[in-house]
Formats: structure tokens, sequence, C-alpha cells
């Protein structure tokens, strides 16, 4: 008879648990991280009774929560992933709509300045021509730095996403580590059963974490849960947390970088590529940094041009033109774990060969090597000196000092020019619309000769505007200046060491003299403007293939490319993550129609129990009554 | 697959998230009347819409120009047409002046008016266009170019010749300067000059005087020596005597690819210079003639004197036309490049903006039906989901 109480007692007791599961499942069904949880019911150890065992009810063996590692660990991976392209697609997508389709004004700013040296050409001594072409000047170097300024405003972003990352992903570390104790405590006090609630408050942080960096896990036996992250940097073991935290970059101290003690509180960028962490670090590497220097590339080409091209005409008081645009020096920022004395200076020596990559160089060995950021190894010859400078790709490096052994300089031809560029001619009748030289028959030429007015082929050099005579000793020699003798070529050119060309058509006579000189009153003359006008579709970029507007073409497309590369990858990851988020639900999540049948179910069975065990009532009274003889 | 609370919730919101994000893009679409509003949508297409926007924006530039280099070339057009006009009527006044009838006093009257012509032309030739370039000055546009000496004019500008790009590769020049105008005009018939010894004292007057054969005609120069009234020698500069020939009035004496036709009567010792031509400004030529008129028909010798400095005038004169009439038809072929120019450019612009808005015009038909489809499946979703959340066992437990 007891054993009936026994058997009733137990499947009360059971079911009550089972009940009070199945309210929890429904209480958390909205829970994030919640995992459905299930009572393990088995028979009770049976008794032997003479010749028969039976049953002694049911018993509670544990609380099981639906989990899947395998699922966790994929969604954990795919969380990873979807962080770190959902933080650069927010890179890259602003990046694509303040570029838009024009350039961020770039290439409407240039059109207009082209378009005021075309009316500089046709009218060149109209003083409002002139002045709309360097208003025109100012907007190409306004609309440079807008696009630059919103750059550098998205660097500063980085930063400071960067610092919250860390400090919110040693939150969480700090966070695991206390579980990793509550749930060593915890099973220690319930005899070895699992304590869900905490287990899935530490997967839900691992959860969060793995937005936010990569990690990878790993369970002690004890089942603490050690985490790492990048190529195995300790993040928690057991219950130690090694923080990360933000340093100052080797080369530019306003860009952070993320180190952890565990490698000797040096910088571990390269090793973080996943987690939100590792977007902002790829915007700022792949998207922000390469942008500005594209940009940079572009407004060195325009600066050059149109520098150069001063420098081969006259202004309207016959001067040789001075430069429209001042550009700021590249840069060559010596490493702040360097240890030798010496500085390197930058100059870009041809805009045709110039990238738009930076460079790290590092001296070993003795010997100078230069890297593109990206690792591939650039050609460089030279020794350093002011004499034979070290160069590659368009830019020479000059280093003073000593530097010592393995000292590395991040060498930056183009990241401050889109910010830098200015506009430094101020008085419009200094630009050179007129070519600096012009030639001229003498009047008492015989013969039927002509000579043209003459192009600059070498701007800037010094003996340009010297003047000349060539004097023909015969139709088919001259000499320039009593030089020597020298045949005419069959085309007629006459070139100059002097930087410049002239063509005689027609047939001169012996002693006839052409004068070759600097263009004093040429205030009307056009031909310098019109080569800068022509600038526009001039190749000057990518050994003078690309002109300054096909490049803003070409950054326009690879803009755009990029951010609709990182727009799709994100979405498929996006895909990737929803399915792993589903597969995770599916097996996890609380369905309240399950437990709606489970809760008839367990209610069912403990009214059945109760009422086993209110017939053992009554049995017991009917035995006790027998006895007592009440019974009638 | 078990369906679970949150399972159909996450399904739920990253759905409709996706739906209201594409509607959002295709009302972008709409109302900016583009395909695509940032370079990631279409970038290969946003690239492209930038290389035609400059191309079109540069023929544009090619068309203001153009009509810049129009206006310019215009106003040379009409200068020389009003030099032609003012040479014609200087060819007539000097015909009048060789008529044999006029008086010394009203030879001067004419040297008078030759001079009013001279400076008509002097302001012809510093003709200024509306930006107050002289536009005969060559690049020195500042400089006034001519201004008028005791023996003709003083040329102030250069040789420099104002280019106008007016498409890819094609400039066309907006004036000419006036050295190779006023200046370089070549004297006599073009080829070859004729003057009358200073010493002559006959009646010999030079007439016609051509080339008959251009491929003898070596530029040599020589002198007809009168031996008497009808015989004469060719002597070549040394003063040997190449051949000799007999004369009448009216003749015709050629020699070596030239004929120059005389009348009158020459004395012995008259000679006649045969020369290659040269260059000489219109303005010493109308300074010689003033200089010739006002010595008038004094002396013995005085009207073959005269008659034979206004036929070397008006040779000049004529050359001088000529050169006007060139530079003028020269005006005119660049006229017609710029029309030709401006009419190209005008369907070149058409082509390229009809290339940008087919790369980035929206359909807009397309575009709505999009916007309609994305709306309806929206609505729906919205539906479905309000009708299997009321799915639920509880609803029937009570």
């Amino acid at each position: 008879m007891s054993d009936l109480f026994g058997i009733s007692v137990t499947a009360l007791q059971a079911f009550q648990q089972a009940i009070n599961v199945t309210s929890n499942n429904i209480a958390n069904a909205s829970t994030p991280g919640y995992d459905d949880e299930s009572i393990n019911l088995s028979e009770a150890i049976p008794q032997v009774d003479g010749s028969a065992t039976i049953g002694s009810g049911v018993a509670v063996t544990g609380i099981t929560r639906a989990y899947s590692q395998a699922a966790s660990n994929q969604l954990t991976t795919s969380q990873s992933t979807l962080g770190q392209l959902t933080a650069l697609q927010s890179y890259t997508s602003q990046i694509d709509n303040l570029v838009g389709t024009t350039g961020g004004g770039l290439s409407t700013a240039l059109t207009n300045y082209y378009s005021a040296w075309s009316n500089v050409a046709n009218d060149p001594t109209s003083t409002a021509s002139r002045q709309a072409l360097l208003n025109a000047a100012q907007g190409v170097t306004t609309s440079l730095q807008s696009t630059a300024s919103q750059l550098n405003t998205l660097s500063s972003n980085v930063n400071s996403s960067i610092t919250a990352d860390v400090t919110q992903i040693n939150s969480l570390a700090s966070t695991i580590s206390t579980l990793n104790q509550q749930i060593l405590v915890t099973q220690g006090e319930s005899g070895g059963q699992a304590p869900n609630e905490l287990l899935d408050q530490r997967d839900q942080a691992v959860s969060t974490l793995s937005g936010l960096v990569g990690v990878t896990t790993t369970t002690s036996s004890d089942g603490s849960l050690n985490v790492f992250v990048g190529n195995g940097q300790p993040l928690v073991v057991d219950s130690v947390v090694t923080k990360l935290s933000t340093v100052p970059d080797q080369y530019n101290a306003s860009q952070l970088d993320v180190a952890s003690s565990a490698a000797g509180g040096n910088s571990i960028d390269s090793e973080l590529t996943s987690g939100d962490l590792g977007g902002q670090l790829a915007a700022r590497t792949q998207a922000i940094n390469p942008a500005l220097n594209q940009l940079g590339q572009i407004a060195t080409a325009i600066s050059t041009s149109a520098n150069t091209q001063q420098s081969a005409g006259v202004d309207l008081s016959g001067a040789i033109g001075t430069a429209i645009f001042s550009s700021p020096t590249p840069t060559a920022v010596p490493s702040s774990l360097n240890t030798g004395t010496a500085t390197a200076s930058v100059a870009i020596t041809n805009v045709g060969a110039l990238t738009t990559n930076d460079y790290v160089l590092t001296y070993k060995a003795g010997a100078y090597s230069l890297q593109a950021t990206d690792g591939t190894a650039v050609p460089l010859t030279g020794t350093g000196t002011a004499a034979n400078p070290l160069t590659a790709d368009g830019i020479s490096i000059t280093i003073t000092g000593t530097p010592a052994n393995g000292d590395t300089f991040l060498v930056q031809p183009t990241a401050t020019t889109a910010s830098n560029l200015s506009v430094v001619l101020t008085d419009p009748s200094k630009l050179a619309a007129a070519s600096a030289i012009t030639a001229s028959a003498a009047s008492t030429n015989t013969g039927t000769a002509t000579i043209s007015t003459g192009t600059v082929t070498d701007p800037g050099n010094a003996a340009l505007t010297t003047p000349a005579s060539i004097v023909f000793a015969t139709p088919t020699t001259y000499s320039i200046n009593g030089g020597t003798v020298q045949t005419l070529a069959a085309n007629g050119v006459i070139t100059s060491p002097n930087g410049w060309e002239v063509q005689i058509s027609g047939t001169p006579a012996a002693g006839d003299t052409f004068n070759v000189g600097p263009n004093t009153n040429g205030s009307g003359d056009n031909r310098n403007a019109l080569i800068a006008a022509a600038q526009q579709t001039t190749g000057v970029l990518d050994d003078a293939t690309t002109s300054t507007t096909g490049a803003v073409s070409a950054l326009i497309t690879g803009i755009g490319s990029q951010a609709a590369q990182i727009n799709t990858a994100q979405t498929a990851q996006t895909a990737v993550n929803t399915t792993a988020t589903n597969n995770v639900a599916s097996i996890s999540g609380v369905n309240l129609d399950e437990e709606a049948a489970n809760l008839l179910k367990w209610q069912q069975a403990y009214q059945a129990s109760a009422q086993a065990l209110s017939i053992g009532n009554s049995l017991f009274t009917t035995l006790i009554d027998s006895v007592n003889g009440t019974y009638t | 697959m078990r369906i679970t609370e949150s399972l159909n919730q996450n399904q739920f919101l990253s759905s409709i998230g996706a739906l209201e994000a594409s509607i959002s893009q295709t009302q972008n679409e709409i109302s900016t009347n583009s395909s695509f509003t940032d370079p990631a949508q279409n970038p290969v297409a946003a690239g492209e819409v930038n290389d035609f926007s400059q191309t079109l924006a540069q023929s544009q530039q090619f068309e203001t120009n153009a009509n810049s280099a129009k206006t310019n070339l215009s106003t040379e057009d009409s200068a020389l047409s009003s030099v032609q006009t003012t040479l014609q009527s200087l060819r007539d006044l000097a015909l009048e002046a060789t008529s044999g009838t006029e008086s010394s006093s009203n030879l001067s009257a004419i040297a008078t008016q030759v001079t009013q012509i001279q400076n008509s032309l002097l302001s012809l030739a510093n003709t200024q266009n509306g930006n107050g370039e002289y536009i005969f000055s060559g690049y020195a546009t500042q400089t006034q170019p001519f201004t008028l000496t005791s023996t003709g004019a003083t040329y102030n500008g250069d040789t420099g010749q104002r280019q106008i790009q007016v498409a890819v590769g094609q400039t066309v020049a907006d004036g000419d300067n006036g050295d190779a105008v006023f200046n370089q005009i070549p004297t006599g018939n073009g080829t070859f000059t004729v003057t009358a010894g200073t010493g002559n004292t006959g009646s010999g007057v030079i007439g016609a005087t051509t080339v008959s054969n251009a491929a003898t005609y070596a530029g040599q120069s020589f002198s007809i020596v009168f031996t008497s009234p009808t015989a004469y020698n060719i002597e070549n500069p040394a003063g040997t005597v190449e051949t000799t020939g007999t004369y009448t009035s009216g003749d015709t004496i050629a020699y070596g690819g030239t004929q120059v036709t005389l009348s009158g009567t020459p004395d012995t010792n008259d000679t006649f210079e045969v020369a290659p031509s040269t260059k000489q400004s219109l303005f010493t030529t109308v300074q010689n003639l003033v200089t010739a008129l006002n010595q008038g028909v004094s002396g013995a010798n005085g009207q073959v004197t005269l008659s034979n400095a206004v036929s070397t005038a008006i040779n000049n004169i004529d050359q001088a036309l000529n050169q006007a009439s060139n530079v003028q038809s020269s005006v005119g072929g660049r006229l017609n490049t710029i029309t030709t120019q401006l009419s190209v450019g005008s369907s070149t612009q058409l082509q390229l903006q009809s290339s940008i808005s087919s790369l980035q015009g929206l359909n807009y038909a397309a575009a709505i039906t999009t916007l309609d489809q994305q709306n309806t499946t929206l609505s729906a979703a919205l539906q479905a989901y309000t009708v299997t959340q009321g799915l639920t066992l509880f609803k029937y437990l009570s």
C-alpha cells in the first residue's frame, strides 16, 4: 500500500516539475539566447516483491536544454563574417554616396576648370575670364577638400568604433570569465547537473562577442570555456581575462590600432579579420585610405599639369607663369619603433608612374627595401643619398641621418594631397595664357621661308627665353647664335637645347635670319591656354594614358564596384546567417503549440496520478473500516 | 523543420526589412528619375556616364569657342571687305591721275584724297574687336599694330595667329596678323617688277608685264638698255649684253620667260630694270603714290615719271587687293569650318545626351510596376504574419 502512495507521490512531484519546465519554456519563449528545456524522466528503481519486480514510480534525472554545439558554432562563425561585412559595408556605402555619380562634385569642378581655360584661350586679355578660371581652380580644390574631409571623418569614426568595440569585447570577456566560475560552482553544488541558465547566458555572451570579433573557443575538462581572438591570442582562459587595448599606430598617431598584452602590447590588427572590429580595420585599409590616395593621385595630376604648363608660358606682364596650385609634400613617417636617427623625405618625380599605394620602407642588413602596404615588393633603385635617391613608382626618397637595422618608414605619396591642395595664384593677370617664346623672321630676309611661332618642349628650362638667332648659311644649313653649323631636318623642325622648337617652312636664302625669344608683348597669345584647356583629355596618369577626368571616372567606377561587391557579399552573408540563426532557432527555440500540448499532457498525467493517490486512499479506508468492524 | 517562436519572428523581421529596403530603393529611383543614384548600383555605367558627361561638357565648350572665333572672324571679314572697297577707290583715283590731262594742282588734290584713303586704310588695319583687341596685331592684341611714318607705316604687332579649339584636334585661327595682310604684299605683277631708270629722259612708259613662260623664268634680274630709240640691249646685272632687239612704241619685249610692254619713245641710254618681286607694305605703296602725285607733272619728263610711278602703284594696289581677297576667302573657309563643326557638335551632343539617358535614365513603366509588386508583396507578408500569429493552441485551451 505504501508503494502505491510512493509511486503516486513520485509521479505528482515529477509532473509538477514537468509543468514547471513547460511554464518556464513559455515564459522564455521570446528571451534571446534561451534554449528550450525538456525534463528527463525515467523509471524509478524497481522493488522485488516476491516473485515479481514492481516499478516504484518515476524519477526526474535532469533537465536538458535543446542545444547543438555544431549549429551554435556555425552561427558564431557566420556572425563574425557578417559583423565584418556589415561594418565594412557601412563605410563602403557611405563612401559610395559621398563620391556619388560625380566624384563628390570633382567631375563638375574639373569640367568648369577646363572650360574656364578654354574661355581664357578665347579671350586671353579678359580679366573676367581669368578671374573665372581662378574661381574654377578654387572649385576643384574645394571639391577635393570636401570629399577628403568627409573621408577623414569616416577615419575618425573608425577610431571611435574601435574604442567602443574593444570596451565591449573586454566587458564580454569578463562576463564569460565570471560565468565560467559560476558554472563550476553551481555544477559542484548540484552534483554535476548542468546549470542550463548559466550555460545559455555564456553562449549568448560568446554569440554577441562573435559579432564583434572573430573568436575560437575550446572547452576545458571542467567545463570552462576558453576564448581566443585573432591567431590564437587568448582573451579568456578559465577565469583569466587578457584584455585588448587600443594603441596609436606606429606611423600615424591619429589612427588607433588594437593591441593585446599577450602580444607584448603590440598591434594585432593584421590578425583581426572578422567581426565588427575586423570590419572597422578593413574599412580603414581597404576603403577609406585607398579612396584618399586615389583622390590624392588625381589632385597631384591636376596640380602638376597646371603648374608645369604655367612654367611654359608667360602672364599678361610677360613674366614666366608661377604655380596655380600648391600641393603638400608627400610624407615619409618613421615608425615609433625605430631606434635609428634617420629621417626620410619624399618627392614626386614622375606623375605618370605614381600609384595609389602607400609603402613601407625597411632598412635591413645595410639595404633598403620597399613594400606596398598590400605586401607586394616594389623594385627600388638608388642608395638614398641626395645625389642618388631611392626611386620607385614615380617617387624619390632621400634619407638623412643613420638608420638602425630593422627601422621602417611609412611612405605616403598621395595620402594628404586631396585634403591640402590649395590655389596659391590670386592675381588673374598672372595666369600664363601666352607661350613663353615667340619666333619671327628678320625683315631683311630674302628667301621664301617662314617660321612657326614656336612651341615649348621643356617647361621650366632656365634658358627657355634666352634670345636665339637662327642664321642660315645656305638654304639647308644653319647655326644658332653663331654655334655649330647644323643641317636643317627634312620636316624643317629646329629643336633647341633651351627647351623649345620651331618649324621652318619654305626655302630660306643664305644669310636669312630668324629670331626666337621671349614673348614680351603677347597679351593676345593663347597658345599656352589652349594646351591647358586640352589637358581635360590629355593623358597624365598611368604612364600618361589616363587624363584627370578619366581618373575621376575610374574613381567612380572603382568605388562603386567595391561598394557593390561588399553589398553583394553582405547580402549573401546575411542569407547564410539567417539560415544559421534559423537552424539554431529551430533546434533551441520554444514552440508554443508544443508547450500547450505538453501542458495538457503533464496536467492530465498529474490528474491521473492524483486520482491513483485518491484510489490508494479509498483502498486504505476500506481496509481500516473492515478491520474496525465498522464495515457492515 | 521545427518552427519555433524565435524562428518565426526572425524570418518575419528579416523579410519585412528586405522588402522595405527594396521599396525605398525603387521610390528613390522614381523620385530622382535615375536608374542608379549611387555608383554601387551600376559601377560601370556610372563611370561611363561620367565620361560621357565630360565629353558633352567639352563639346558644349567647343561650341562656345567656335562662336567666339566666329565673332572675331566676322569682324575681320567686314574689315577686309572695307579694305577692298577702299583699295578699289584708291585704284580709281590712281587711274584718274594717269589720264594725262590732270594739272599739277589737280594732282595735288588727288594726292590729298589719296592721303585720306591712306588714313582710312590705317584705321581699318587698326580695327579693334568688341573686347578692345586689335585684330591685326598677331598676339600683341593690346598694341596698336600700325603707325604712319614718312615712308609708309611701322608694324608694331607680331606674326602670331591665335588658334581656337573647335573640336578635338581641330583648331581654327580667329584672325590674321597685319604683317601678312598689309605688309607682305608682293610688288609688281606678283612675280617681277619693272621700273623705269631714274635718269630716263625719253617718253618710254611701262605697260602690261606678264610671265610668258613660268618654266623659263628663274627669278633673274636684267636691264633693258636702249642703244637708240628703236634698239635695245638686254644686260645682266654685271653689264654683259645677253641679247639685243629692235623696238617700236607698243612693242612687247620678251626675255627669259618675261614679257614687258613699253610705249612711247625712249631716249638712248634710257633703261628699264626687271627684278624679282619683293614684299612691300601697302602703306609704302600708298605713300609712294602720294609722293609721286605731289611731285606733279613739272619738268621735262614729269608726265612720263608720273605715269611710270602710278603704273607701279596700280600694280601694287592690285596685289594688295589680291592679298585682301585671298585672306578674306581664307576667313570665309574658316567660317565654313566653324559652321560645319557647330552642326557636327550639336549632333554629337544629341548623341551623348541620348547615350547618357539610356545608361542612366529610368524606365518609369517598369519602375512603377516594380513598386506595385513590392507593395503587394509587403502587404501580403504583413497579412500572412498576423494570420499565422493567431494560430496557437492556447487559443483553444480554456
